[in-house]
């Protein structure tokens, strides 16, 4: 039998020393090497961030048990696959890729290291040694919503995205969605720049639709940049995205959604070390705390916090989800019945707009 | 108060015009070592990681053959255009139309490709590139628009044309809505050259072009006319070379090569069309024009030499935590000391001795 926590655990029962000598057969132990590949830096505040707090939360409660590192800055492209198989050679057996295209990169890449556990967030190819995860984040969206149904006062707001993809989608539905439950007036125009991180373009975005008359921003990239340019203008405000964005903005943050990977990653790792990991899709959302709702700004009132927060714990006992119908879609036409929920497969492949939804050129 | 002044010399030292790109190279490494040291990290591990890791690991240098041979490719066209001083800085936007058009010939001929699939995607990456390149061609010898401003403002214009490909016309039916093309059929792939790598054909077809170019601008009237026309305009004039006819040839090779490593990337390793297409080798592939001396031999160099510095900023990232913004500094400092050593190569520094005028 090989020394390792569980099995130590099996056999010590409650025994009062076993934690000290746990400590040493860990130290005795090769360590899990973890790797984690990020597409900006881990001082974007937002999404990189939020994957690197997860990483030390990894370093923090697994300890000894594992030694991590990280590679910033890696495009979504050849490059990543060079970076997977450094990782993979040097001795990486567990690789975090954390952003959506790095999808074909990992496949390919684990082809060639069947021992190394591979797992990409926010994709859609699994293979025996590649796991996919996310978060839900459309059910954060869904709080904001309702934050800017109730507070926006032009009844636009604007969005922007990288690209259309599915997630991205999601996200802008499920916020207009909320919003038009307390003012069915509200539209959304989405904007896409086409890239996840780049600040100058987020904040021409935001200066450009707030030039045609929105007051509520969010985003759907990785950084503060449309936070800043909303509380620059002192419009009504937005939402941080992937990160508590406060600092930034601390008058335009309405609130924020909070990326909590931290636990799927000890989760993973540890299954990893047990022997029990096993390829599969883990897609958590508000319930299981993997997205969090922060702190709520201070133009936010009593009656719209209260509001916010029944449509978050809603989704957090079930009793709410702001994808069952009536849906119309963008034309008017019903998309989805009254009493129907849309299932996970339908989420994951949505390419359609709900009413509300101003669709770009 | 000392001044100085830089004074052309008459014959600058064949030696040390060779030897500057050697001594940029050294330097970056003594200085980056000394700077890193200084902030905190570990300098001469980041040097060693950065610089030579990439060489020592058997591993890595099929990386490094990969990274290198876009960079080659288009480091020998940008040196050919800028021998003859025609200033192509948009190479990276020919880069893209090059793998735009042979994506176009990969999806239009998808299910009934063969032999010929590659060798027809070859041919329109290199029309495409190079049609884009004639673009500031024409503007330039039409109507004396500044190639520089006009080809770097192509690029932007051809990223937009990647992303409004791949969200609508050429969008992968079966790709759930993401914004890219489907994956190429096999006879539309680049084969292997070494099986168990990832070394593609695109490798050994740098070094053949960079041979092929070499050849041909040391031995070839074309290449003497190049050289004469960016060397001594004047004097190429008088000689009866056409200046409008040596910008449409610079402009057409440097895209049309560019265009070349823009098929091979995607038909190598992307082996689709994604809007991270665009990786900014067009515009290392200056640094690597430069730092090869303009001579197509010398860009293999280069190519590699840079090649080394990517490779090993990943290495340097995952082995000693040192940040991916370090690579950048190292890359900019090796341009840093190859152009002031040019400078100095050419020039002299020759102190000045303060003359007091009268009446001042």
């Amino acid at each position: 039998m090989t020394l390792n926590r569980r099995n130590l655990l099996k056999i010590g029962g409650a025994a009062a020393a076993l934690p000290l000598l746990g400590t040493k057969a860990f130290a005795q132990s090769e360590p899990l090497k973890v790797g984690f590949m990020y597409i900006g830096t881990i001082n974007d505040n937002g999404w990189n961030y939020a994957h690197n707090q997860g990483r030390l939360y990894l370093e923090e409660q697994l300890g000894d048990a594992v030694e991590t590192t990280y590679v910033e800055n890696v495009p979504e492209g050849p490059d990543s696959e060079r970076v997977l198989r450094e990782l993979a050679q040097s001795g990486h057996k567990l690789i975090f890729a954390t952003s959506f295209g790095y999808g074909d990169y990992v496949i390919k890449v684990a082809e060639q290291f069947p021992d190394v556990t591979f797992e990409h967030a926010t994709g859609y190819m699994r293979s025996a040694n590649v796991g996919t995860y996310n978060a839900r984040f459309h059910e954060g969206r869904a709080v904001c919503g309702t934050i800017a149904g109730h507070m926006s006062q032009t009844g636009k707001a604007g969005y922007i995205g990288s690209f259309p993809i599915p997630e991205v989608v999601m996200g802008i539905n499920s916020f207009v969605l909320a919003a038009r439950k307390i003012n069915p007036d509200f539209t959304i125009t989405p904007v896409y720049i086409s890239t996840w991180n780049d600040p100058a373009k987020e904040a021409d975005a935001a200066r450009a639709m707030i030039d045609q008359g929105i007051d509520i921003i969010a985003q759907h990239t990785d950084g503060p940049a449309a936070l800043q340019v909303a509380e620059e203008r002192g419009i009504v405000g937005g939402f941080g995205q992937g990160a508590d964005m406060s600092a930034f903005a601390p008058q335009a943050q309405l609130t924020s959604i909070i990326d909590n990977w931290g636990p799927h990653y000890v989760k993973t790792a540890q299954a990893v070390i047990d022997g029990t990991w096993e390829s599969k899709d883990s897609w958590p959302g508000l319930a299981e705390g993997e997205v969090q709702i922060g702190p709520y700004g201070p133009k936010v009132p009593e009656d719209v916090i209260a509001a916010a927060e029944a449509v978050k714990n809603g989704q957090i006992d079930g009793s709410f989800n702001i994808f069952t119908g009536p849906i119309n879609d963008h034309t008017g036409a019903e998309k989805v019945a009254a009493g129907v929920t849309l299932t996970d497969a339908e989420l994951l492949s949505m390419d359609w707009y709900v009413e509300g939804v101003i669709p770009p050129a | 108060m000392m001044q100085f002044r830089l004074e052309k010399r008459r014959e600058p030292s064949r030696f040390m015009l060779y030897a500057t790109p050697v001594a940029a190279v050294a330097l970056t490494m003594i200085i980056g070592a000394v700077i890193f040291s200084v902030i905190g990290y570990d300098g001469i591990g980041a040097v060693r990681e950065i610089f030579l890791t990439p060489l020592t690991n058997s591993f890595k240098w099929q990386d490094l053959g990969v990274k290198a041979a876009p960079l080659i490719i288009i480091g020998v066209g940008l040196s050919i255009a800028y021998r003859a001083n025609v200033w192509n800085i948009g190479a990276e936007g020919q880069y893209i139309m090059g793998g735009l058009a042979a994506t176009w010939v990969a999806l239009a001929s998808h299910g009934a490709g063969g032999w010929w699939t590659l060798p027809a995607m070859m041919l329109a990456g290199m029309a495409g590139g190079a049609a884009y390149g004639a673009i500031p061609a024409l503007l330039k010898t039409r109507l004396n628009v500044n190639e520089i401003l006009t080809s770097l403002m192509l690029t932007y214009a051809s990223v937009q044309l990647i992303y409004y490909l791949v969200r609508a016309p050429w969008k992968d039916p079966m790709g759930m809505g993401f914004p890219q093309t489907r994956r190429f059929a096999s006879e539309a792939l680049l084969p292997n050259i070494f099986p168990g790598t990832i070394v593609h054909a695109g490798v050994p077809i740098a070094i053949i072009v960079a041979l092929i170019a070499w050849f041909i601008m040391s031995r070839s009237v074309f290449g003497y006319q190049m050289r004469v026309v960016g060397a001594a305009p004047h004097a190429a004039r008088y000689g009866g070379f056409s200046e409008n006819k040596t910008i449409w040839l610079a402009m057409l090779v440097s895209g049309g090569l560019a265009g070349l490593a823009g098929m091979l990337e995607v038909a190598g390793p992307f082996q689709r069309m994604v809007p991270g297409f665009p990786t900014n080798y067009g515009f290392t592939a200056i640094i690597v024009a430069f730092l090869g001396r303009l001579n197509p031999l010398g860009v293999i160099f280069a190519g590699i030499v840079m090649a080394i510095t990517f490779v090993g900023g990943e290495v340097a990232q995952t082995t000693i935590g040192l940040s991916n913004s370090a690579t950048g500094v190292f890359q900019a400092m090796m341009l840093f000391f190859l152009l002031a050593g040019d400078i100095l190569v050419r020039y002299r520094l020759k102190r000045v001795v303060p003359q007091v005028e009268a009446g001042a």
